[in-house]
């Protein structure tokens, strides 16, 4: 990363993201500028995508060439633990149908306890049970939300 | 029916017991939200959401509304106590009102804090309760064009507004727009981008994508940094500001009020940048600028106000013209059409009670929030002491429920762990996410208004600039956008604070 800074970067990627919205607008047809199509408005979200990032990207060169370079977004960072609860945020998507709202909330929240900041067994067990039983008595018992159930019924 | 018989018939609503009970609810939960770092307003409202299913449109929306300004009130409490902003308002609040603490006057800070919030929170509401009417009234009167410049000019000034380069926010914008135009097109019925999951043919919640981008992303970014925070241990006492105090902020109170209502109108502005530019207006003409963050009860007086009155300015556009202001303001947009209203100048006419029942409960709220804050100021203390450690996966299971239970989806779900992931970078990278949150919901709305201009001028684009309320408003945009030909104007765009937009 060391030859371009970070709003180059970020810039041209925004780009191709532009450039993409903008050709894909074509498939639900522009129509023309007194009877508007479906894909008119994509395609000029598209296109001010693309705009803007072209911009950012001449200025993100002007302030290289001022040497402003790449500056590290995660020194001093424990940004793995980012990536764990980003993970377990993942599983839980995964399970919450298959597994039901109670046993996934009980593994989320013990889990999440016992590995960000890591607690004792202890607290991380009754914290975990504790917390899935709560969820269920406010969101399904009194404020009637119908949350996945397992094969279990819980 | 005349002002006072609206107002009557507000009160009537507001002071139904079942009403009065969701204002405390509201006002209570927005307190808790700002005492809290890192959940704010806007992920609170979307939270608590799908909770006011169940509950008729008035107390739905008396209870959220009570949620933002409450929000307002609490967080000025761990800025003066902890030098940590509850919510992004109350950042300026730190500055001074934590060296106030330092010095053992924790108590006159948070008195000030209270007392200025409840006197700018009530003006606030009571020029709502003016300006709203006439306005709507005058939004009778526009069309397709002047619907569409409106919108325009709010984004390019939430644009304007925004922290770090004007092509990030507009850039942030556009992908906003984008994001809107998922599902099916409002006019044809097309479905777009939706990639033949059902659940998209609706679009892009609006909730799903808040809670991502400001909820979980916060997560995200607090968990890898140190998790300890101290609190001032100090005995706070004399909650009541003296004399001198009352001396020293009256007028600091009057004036933020009058700059956070004007900027809370304008689509775009809001709490947080009334804050910083109440602050900068007192110490400008003070005489004693240098004492500014050591302690100066101005400087958390004035801010505290502006925040609060800002609040009250932000349902104008709302009630008035159905344009939210800010990102909460958009999330309860979304809660009135989701509860059967369309805010706009017809709201006003056919649901006087909700209009003006809503108006008078912020009174009402006001009122409690006065009650609540000072002699609960030593629970929020302790709530303030739960550990992050054990606080964050609290913060995660309820944006998860709250996503879920909104459609019962899991992709709903899915939606927001990926905008957490995309708020995240966006930190990262320096992307502001406000007006990417006003481009979503003002996205379809904006395109209804263009095309049907356009389908109205056969095509021809100078209908923006021939129809006279158009041409100002999309005048104003262009001299916005403008700016960086303008050297004076560039300048004091560069002062201004860094910091999200009413998260």
């Amino acid at each position: 990363m060391g030859k371009f800074n970070n709003d180059q970067v970020s810039a041209a990627i925004w780009f191709v993201i532009g450039a993409i919205i903008a050709i894909a607008s074509l498939r639900y047809k522009l129509g023309t500028l007194a009877s508007p199509g479906t894909g008119f408005m994509p395609f000029l979200a598209g296109l001010a995508i693309a705009l803007f990032s072209f911009i950012g990207l001449v200025h993100g060169t002007l302030r290289r060439k001022q040497g402003v370079g790449w500056k590290t977004t995660m020194n001093g960072l424990m940004w793995g633990k980012s990536l764990i609860v980003l993970a377990a945020l993942f599983a839980y998507t995964l399970l919450l149908t298959p597994l039901g709202f109670s046993l996934c909330t009980a593994l989320f929240i013990g889990f999440l306890l016992r590995t960000v900041k890591p607690q004792g067994w202890f607290v991380a067990i009754a914290g975990s049970i504790l917390t899935a039983l709560g969820a269920y008595g406010i969101f399904e018992v009194w404020l009637k939300a119908q949350l996945p159930r397992g094969p279990w019924g819980f | 029916m005349d002002f006072s018989q609206s107002i009557v018939m507000g009160f009537q609503v507001a002071l139904q017991p079942g009403n009065l009970l969701f204002c405390f609810i509201g006002v209570l939960i927005g307190t808790l939200v700002g005492v809290l770092p890192g959940l704010g307003p806007v992920a609170a409202i979307s939270l608590l959401l799908p909770a006011t299913f169940h509950l008729t449109p008035v107390s739905a929306i008396i209870m959220l509304a009570g949620i933002y300004y409450g929000a307002m009130y609490g967080g000025s409490t761990t800025s003066i106590l902890v030098n940590i902003p509850g919510e992004a308002a109350s950042v300026v609040t730190c500055l001074d009102g934590y060296k106030m603490a330092r010095q053992g006057r924790a108590g006159p800070a948070l008195g000030i804090a209270a007392f200025g919030s409840f006197i700018a929170g009530t003006i606030g509401v009571l020029g709502l309760m003016l300006i709203a009417p006439p306005l709507a009234e005058m939004g009778l009167k526009f069309g397709p064009p002047e619907y569409f410049s409106l919108m325009i000019l709010g984004l390019t000034i939430l644009t304007f507004l925004a922290s770090g380069p004007m092509w990030k926010a507009l850039l942030m914008a556009a992908f906003g727009l984008f994001l809107g135009c998922i599902g099916l097109d409002t006019l044809m019925g097309a479905p777009r981008f939706t990639l033949d999951i059902i659940e998209l043919s609706d679009g892009i919640g609006l909730v799903p994508v808040v809670m991502g981008l400001f909820g979980i992303s916060e997560v995200l970014l607090n968990v890898e940094q140190s998790m300890e925070r101290s609190i001032f241990e100090t005995k706070i006492k004399n909650l009541l500001p003296n004399l001198k105090d009352w001396a020293d902020s009256i007028f600091a109170i009057l004036r933020g009020t009058v700059i956070g209502f004007f900027l809370g109108v304008l689509p775009g502005g809001g709490a947080v940048i009334s804050s910083f530019v109440s602050y900068a207006v007192e110490k400008k003409i003070s005489k004693y600028p240098e004492k500014f963050g050591t302690g100066m009860i101005e400087g958390v007086a004035g801010p505290e106000a502006a925040n609060n009155a800002a609040t009250g300015g932000a349902f104008i556009p709302l009630l008035t013209l159905g344009i939210p202001a800010n990102a909460v303001m958009a999330i309860l947009l979304g809660a009135m059409m989701i509860h059967g209203m369309q805010p706009g100048p017809m709201l006003v006419k056919e649901q006087p009670g909700l209009f003006w029942g809503a108006i008078t409960s912020m009174y009402l709220g006001n009122v409690m929030l006065l009650i609540l804050n000072l002699p609960l100021i030593g629970l929020w203390v302790k709530i303030l002491k739960v550990p992050y450690p054990i606080l964050f996966p609290l913060i995660l299971l309820f944006c998860l429920i709250g996503a879920y239970s909104l459609n019962n989806s899991i992709v709903e779900v899915l939606i927001m762990v990926i905008f957490g992931l995309i708020g995240y970078l966006f930190k990262k990278f320096e992307y502001e996410a406000a007006p990417l949150i006003l481009a979503l919901v003002l996205g379809p709305m904006l395109e209804t208004a263009l095309r049907r201009s356009l389908l109205l001028s056969a095509g021809d684009p100078r209908i923006f600039l021939t129809r006279p309320i158009s041409a100002v408003l999309m005048l104003l945009s262009f001299f916005l956008l403008a700016y960086p030909l303008v050297p004076w104007l560039r300048k004091k765009r560069a002062i201004l604070p860094k910091g999200e937009a009413e998260d």
